[in-house]
């Protein structure tokens, strides 16, 4: 477990250092405007404030409230895709957005390259 | 680097898609945060709720989804089907395409003035390109009234149906119309045989019988005007064609009555007179000799000034050919023929008028020698 969560550090790390993590930010907030996503999302923020009241909405609030929600929009587009998608890397539909950001991180060849020296960390196991 | 080769051999492709989907994970959770922060700072910046401030308003600005309705609510062809009825020529006319159809029916704006105008000169290259069949191959050589002369045959085919129903007004030399447009063309410079743009005088060629004089003159002052065996009609080629030589040309000029200025460079200026038809013989004298007489001097002192040397000599060849009506505005090249009708100027004289001003001044008294010489050999 921890050598994963070590591995998934490095790997972090080694994505913003090379700017990448940031190139995919881009790409994914562009994709989630164009598909709706940050509408939908504002809309339900809406409905928070007005349920808490305008001047008592706080960050957290906010956060509490709509990540789950940010990323369960995002399962339920995905889960009709994954089926039909599955673990095969070649797959060219990217229609949800989940998955065209997948694709983009798995084609991302320096991935191996950072699993390569994640492992050269959590190698003395 | 073995341990690496076989922790990499491990990672198989489950594990691979878990860390693709960690780091995806991630990125969306930010892309939420960074909406949070948004709302939040607008909400407590208090532009959140900006665009929804009254719900009347935005009732009667909503979106409309209905069929044959477009999102304003408006219908789109709602003015195509109907139709109006034009004041002018009481056609009933789509209601799109009424406004360039009064443009044209009023003669009015830009596009009227430069149709009509087109129509003019095409008709002086149609007459031209009609004339003769042997011209054809030239035409390409005639780089003036090319563009225009390909424009006159596409509209031939129209107009020919048109000039063949149009024939019988033109045919009238005396005919209401063409006094009305003497009178226009008064003291005008213009090479225009017709600025009217209904008359459809627009002959692809001309048939120097159908033409009035006034016309013929005109027609004459700026075409070759040569008169071809096979179709018997004048060339409309320019003064220069390279076809016809300045004896054809001088010969036609002396053939039809009272016809304009020869294309000779050093012709003399023709004299305009107004529209005066008539007597003429001293209008003729007029145009003969231009001594001191402006282009648009009237021709009663320019006949003053002319010798009458040509009075006589033109008198009775007036008398002979009536009908063709033309007025000679000779020079000393042509020597206008017998002043048959209506012996008026072709006031598109003038313009070789203004060209052959300077040859004027250095011969003055060149024209009169010769034209008598040359009513002697038509007589």
């Amino acid at each position: 477990m921890s050598k994963d969560l070590q591995m998934r550090a490095a790997i972090n790390q080694k994505l913003i250092e090379m700017g990448e993590r940031e190139r995919l930010k881009e790409l994914l907030r562009a994709k989630l405007i164009e598909c709706g996503w940050k509408d939908q999302l504002k809309a339900h923020c809406k409905d928070v404030i007005k349920e808490k009241g305008l001047e008592h909405v706080t960050v957290e609030d906010l956060v509490a409230e709509i990540t789950p929600k940010g990323r369960g929009i995002h399962r339920s587009n995905l889960k009709i895709l994954v089926p039909v998608l599955v673990v095969h890397h070649s797959y060219m539909v990217s229609g949800c957005v989940e998955a065209s950001l997948l694709q983009q991180i798995n084609y991302y060849d320096n991935i191996i390259t950072l699993l390569q020296l994640s492992s050269f960390i959590s190698d003395p196991h | 680097m073995k341990m690496e080769a076989m922790s990499l051999s491990g990672l198989d492709n489950t594990k691979l898609e878990a860390l693709a989907h960690d780091i995806y994970s991630d990125l969306v959770e930010d892309a939420c945060l960074g909406l949070c922060f948004e709302v939040h700072r607008a909400v407590k910046q208090g532009y959140f709720f900006l665009d929804e401030t009254d719900q009347d308003s935005m009732k009667d600005f909503e979106i409309v989804d209905q069929p044959g309705v477009d999102i304003f609510g408006q219908v789109y062809n709602q003015w195509k089907n109907k139709e109006c009825v034009c004041p002018n020529c009481s056609r009933s006319i789509a209601a799109s395409r009424f406004a360039p159809h009064l443009e044209k029916c009023l003669g009015m704006g830009r596009n009227s003035s430069r149709i009509a105008n087109r129509r003019i000169a095409s008709s002086n290259n149609m007459s031209k390109s009609e004339s003769d069949q042997e011209d054809n191959d030239d035409i390409n050589d005639n780089d003036w009234s090319y563009g225009s002369e390909k424009k006159a045959k596409k509209r031939k085919s129209d107009k020919v149906f048109l000039r063949s129903l149009k024939q019988p007004v033109l045919l009238n030399p005396n005919s209401p119309r063409r006094s009305k447009s003497l009178k226009h063309k008064n003291g005008e410079l213009n090479n225009n045989v017709n600025t009217d743009p209904y008359k459809y005088n627009y002959n692809s060629g001309i048939s120097y019988e159908t033409l009035g004089p006034e016309e013929l003159r005109s027609l004459l002052t700026t075409q070759c005007g040569v008169i071809s065996e096979h179709t018997k009609k004048m060339c409309t080629r320019s003064l220069r064609c390279p076809q016809h030589t300045d004896e054809q040309r001088r010969t036609v000029r002396v053939f039809l009555p009272g016809p304009s200025a020869s294309t000779l460079p050093d012709v003399d200026a023709v004299v305009e007179s107004d529209g005066y038809d008539v007597s003429d013989g001293q209008a003729l004298m007029n145009r003969l000799q231009w001594d001191g007489s402006s282009d648009i001097s009237p021709s009663d002192s320019a006949s003053s000034k002319a010798s009458t040397n040509n009075s006589d000599s033109k008198k009775p060849k007036k008398k002979k050919k009536p009908s063709l009506g033309l007025s000679s505005s000779g020079t000393g090249g042509t020597g206008g023929g017998t002043g048959g009708g209506p012996g008026t100027a072709g006031s598109g004289s003038s313009s070789q008028g203004v060209l052959s001003l300077p040859s004027r001044k250095k011969k003055p008294k060149l024209p009169a020698p010769p034209t008598p010489s040359i009513y002697d050999d038509m007589n």
